[in-house]
């Protein structure tokens, strides 16, 4: 018979499919009628300023107008590691965007048109645009009071225009520096901002219901929403009830907490059912973008390539409040410190104010730039030592044993024989093309292989699984669909393996919190490993549970009863048993319905003491590994870059269901070409994105993308259920790097730099384009930071 | 203004302003929200109806513009029991993610597959290149459609 983890691979298709297929599906901009009432946000429209005044009286009495909010209505402020973003403007305006009074009324015409009579006087302040304006030595700054705020988790460096500073310090680079027999190798590297255009904008409708607040979001942090808001409304988390109907997409931006405060204090104003959606034009905007990024590194590297030390910093814009990018220093030392041993390392990560709209979580974070400015630099080091690249690789991956940045041990081989996986796929498909060949239409070859190193964000979350009398299951956590399906396919699988049953006979529920155990969110990669986690453990209660019962209806002891196609069977005697249902329907006289819980939060893997500072976690629980490969087309008389072809192998732990992840393949490697070659986000000296709309953003259309070819590995260590890693995040981690890398190798030229848009790719290929200096970022390691 | 329309099959009238796009009228005034206002451009083809029989981005349409004209939605194309072909094989090769962008889909490809029944793969690229999708990136998308070889899909 199938063991549990065999039961729980299939096809399962998702059952929101139909509903979504016919326009039935209800997202939160679905919900309305003439019960609700809309509210507006007024958002500044400059980047910094000083508020003289602020006048909504004329405002109230505006046709229609039902409640009006400002920072009154919201005494505090909330973050990520520090307190410092009040949700309206008070006396200062940090950012193009930022939201300074809320509006409600009968309807949105009523709101915009009393949104327009608010009196706003402002004086302006200088602004920082750009990160080399922070870190200049007189630069305003961004938050004059930064020493005054919150804590809220202890341990970094802080300091002017520098929100956080995580540092890593393994060994002594210095003297792998002074080596005499090393070549180092040091190059910089930039990149812009992406957004992350989920079709379904941040929404939300939010009720005033028997003293509580009620908020319907779209979301994927319903837990954060409930927390966010009780606590910039100065009121106990318990007041604050959050569900989620379908969301049209997420990506990350809905990681954090936005809209909903303000939704909130307008229904409790009003009395009346508020709904709050972003405008198309908002919502490009005020995007939590993925950050742009400024990146240096050298390393000292042997002939025979071994890398003995290695220093780099990056700097990451959080824009105006600190949020995401805080907690994203973490990341730093375990994506730039990933894929490779490294005989000694300094790190330096710092997220830095400037007056620019604030960044968010998108799709694996910095691990794509970090991985696009390590695999460059690891292919320059290839050129100044004279080895072959996928040698040099082979030779350095992290391995068994083998330490990370941050001296975590990593168990297992993984990386070197993914590339042996990725040199077999492509052996398949053997076409005698060299870089830099021209094809037949005059266009010119690139191909590049790149490796990459994420991690499945863990931490808590918890199941409860009831089984009921009719032999079906419900499943509630404070999981929801975003579109990537792991609540449709693997969360039933893992349920109706552990059971015995079919995944047809489990119900999901969707987050209330009111309903479910607290749980840090849906992203991260961590829906199948931690919710599923917890859902697994939910399932041994019931078994045991059940099982109980059943061997004294059977007169078996418990270790000789299987749960299989909905009964319990005596161990190798088919249809011996009983079913589910007569078991359940017999505990119900004795104890009561059957339920379990379960709980999850990560093993926690340790990292080498000392070696890391101001960072929220020392080592990953669960890495995990991607080698991607491209060959791709440019034409140089327009720069315009095809791709002809694109293969990965990823690390999934253990694959639940094929087709889910070939969608999240797909779907995370065309992300991934957008960030590579055209979507792209300019600021303007205004402080605010050229790219208002569709128009502007480049998209990927159908007809720019390929079929992705991959290959599944299987094995890794994981402590996922069943030995599952989540896959839906980490396809796009290594997209930018790889057709960077195939770019660079096509044209022989330095590629410093995403998006690779046709202009770009065009000045790189006639020599135009101006080698990237960032002298904002110095050569030696400790004056980039602030412990120097 | 009064305009008259035929939606799905259904004569409704509307008063207002002629300028209100038609995807407001469907959403906010009958409540039909299987039509999704995305971009409002008309260059994501979320809000994608068939207008006399046309696919046409309904956020672009003036309801003042389609006094007398038949209008076909998400809603009309099919019912919970009997999809039609091309939502049919969107369910079986479970192709869906998000789903904001499949009414759409949904209704250029019908469209498409009434006008030549067998298109091959660059023939629905093309035809797709007004429909975004920001999930699935594309290709299990068109590997679904390209199971379809019959006409049987009807408006």
């Amino acid at each position: 018979m199938q063991n549990t983890a065999d039961a729980a691979v299939m096809n399962f298709p998702r059952r929101d499919a139909r509903d979504k297929l016919l326009g039935r599906t209800k997202y939160t901009i679905d919900v309305g009628g003439s019960e609700v009432i809309h509210a507006v946000l007024l958002r500044a429209d400059v980047a910094s300023a000083q508020v003289l005044r602020l006048d909504v009286e004329a405002a109230r009495s505006m046709p229609g107008v039902r409640a009006i909010a400002t920072w009154e209505d919201a005494p505090g402020a909330h973050g990520i590691g520090i307190a410092d973003h009040p949700i309206f403007a008070r006396d200062v305006i940090r950012y193009h965007g930022e939201p300074i009074a809320a509006i409600a009324a009968e309807t949105l015409e009523q709101a915009h048109a009393a949104a327009q009579a608010i009196t706003l006087e402002l004086a302006p302040l200088p602004a920082v645009l750009t990160m080399a304006q922070a870190l200049e030595k007189d630069a305003p700054l961004v938050h004059p009071d930064w020493k005054d705020y919150d804590i809220l988790f202890e341990g970094a460096a802080r300091g002017g225009n520098v929100a956080w500073e995580a540092t890593v310090a393994r060994g002594d680079t210095d003297a792998a520096f002074d080596r005499t027999d090393v070549t180092i190798v040091d190059g910089v590297y930039r990149v812009g901002r992406q957004s992350h255009v989920p079709f379904e904008p941040r929404a939300v409708v939010a009720a005033f219901e028997d003293g509580r607040h009620h908020i319907q979001t779209s979301t994927q942090v319903p837990w954060t929403v409930r927390h966010v808001t009780a606590r910039v409304l100065n009121i106990p988390e318990s007041q604050v009830r959050v569900t989620v109907p379908a969301v049209g997409g997420g990506f990350g931006l809905k990681f954090d907490c936005s809209l909903e405060p303000y939704a909130a204090i307008l229904a409790k104003k009003s009395g009346r059912v508020v709904s709050l959606v972003n405008s198309r034009r908002e919502e490009q905007m005020t995007c939590l973008c993925r950050e742009n990024a400024e990146i240096r590194i050298r390393s000292a590297v042997t002939a025979d390539g071994e890398i003995v030390g290695r220093e780099a910093t990056v700097l990451m814009d959080c824009g105006a409040y600190g949020g995401e990018q805080v907690f994203l220093t973490t990341m730093t030392a375990h994506t730039l410190g990933g894929n490779y041993r490294l005989g000694s390392v300094r790190l330096s990560s710092r997220a830095i104010y400037t007056n620019t709209p604030p960044n968010g979580a998108f799709r694996a974070c910095n691990g794509v730039y970090n991985t696009f400015a390590l695999e460059r630099h690891t292919d320059e080091i290839c050129d100044a030592i004279g080895m072959d690249r996928m040698e040099f690789r082979r030779h350095n991956v992290v391995g068994d044993q083998d330490i990370g940045a941050t001296g975590q041990v990593f168990e297992g081989d993984v990386l070197r024989p993914m590339i042996d996986r990725m040199q077999a796929l492509c052996a398949k498909h053997p076409n005698g093309r060299e870089n830099g060949q021209r094809l037949d239409d005059g266009r010119i070859y690139g191909r590049a292989m790149t490796v990459g190193t994420w991690f499945i964000f863990v931490g808590p979350s918890a199941a409860t699984v009831n089984l009921n009398v009719d032999g079906s299951a419900t499943l509630v956590t404070s999981g929801v669909e975003i579109g990537s399906g792991s609540m449709m396919h693997a969360l039933p699988q893992i349920v109706a393996a552990g059971l015995g049953i079919a995944p047809e006979q489990v119900i999901v529920k969707t987050a209330d919190t009111d309903a479910a155990g607290r749980d840090l969110g849906v992203g991260g990669g961590r829906t199948t490993v931690s919710i599923g986690a917890a859902s697994a453990a939910a399932c041994d209660e019931v078994r045991d549970k059940l099982l109980a019962v059943a061997s004294e209806m059977l007169q078996t002891a418990p270790e000789q009863l299987v749960l299989a196609d909905g009964r319990v069977e005596i161990r190798g005697r088919p249809g011996s048993g009983t079913t589910i249902q007569k078991v359940v329907a017999e505990a119900e006289t004795r104890t009561g319905p059957i339920s379990g819980s379960g709980a999850f939060t990560g093993p926690g893997i340790e990292a080498m003491p000392g070696c890391a500072a101001g960072h929220f976690i020392d080592a990953i629980d669960i890495p995990v590994f991607a080698v991607h490969d491209c060959e791709l087309a440019i034409d140089p008389d327009t720069g315009q870059v095809e791709i002809l072809a694109y293969r990965v192998v990823q690390d999934v732990g253990r694959a639940l269901n094929h087709r889910a992840i070939h969608g999240q393949i797909q779907g995370g490697v065309v992300q991934g070409m957008g960030y590579a070659l055209h979507e792209e986000i300019t600021i303007n000296d205004q402080g605010c994105f050229d790219q208002t709309g569709f128009e502007a953003y480049r998209l990927p259309l159908a007809q720019d993308v390929v079929p992705i070819e991959f290959d599944l590995f299987e094995g890794a260590p994981s402590c996922g259920p069943l030995g599952t890693k989540g896959a839906g995040e980490v396809p796009i981690l290594n997209v930018g790097a790889t057709i960077g890398c195939a770019i660079a190798n096509a044209t022989g030229k330095q590629v410093s730099q995403l998006p690779l848009t046709p202009p770009r790719v065009l000045a790189l290929l006639d020599g135009r384009d101006e080698p990237l200096a960032l002298n904002h970022i110095s050569a030696i390691w400790s004056d980039n930071t602030l412990r120097r | 203004m009064t305009i008259t329309l035929t939606v799905n099959r259904e004569e409704r009238i509307f008063s207002g302003d002629p300028r209100t796009p038609l995807v407001d009228v469907l959403r906010d005034h009958l409540r039909m929200t299987g039509t999704k206002a995305v971009c409002r451009e008309g260059f994501c083809g979320a809000c994608m109806v068939h207008v006399d029989g046309a696919p046409m981005a309904s956020c672009l349409l003036p309801v003042g513009s389609l006094d007398g004209a038949a209008v076909t939605t998400i809603e009309g194309v099919a019912t919970m029991e009997h999809l039609n072909a091309v939502q049919q094989a969107f369910e079986d090769h479970d192709v869906v993610q998000c789903g904001m962008c499949f009414p759409g889909m949904v209704m250029t490809m019908s469209r498409l597959f009434q006008t030549n029944t067998s298109p091959d793969r660059d023939e629905i690229k093309a035809a797709m290149t007004g429909n975004i999708c920001r999930c699935t990136g594309y290709e299990r998308i068109i590997d679904a459609l390209m199971s379809i070889r019959t006409n049987e899909v009807t408006s």
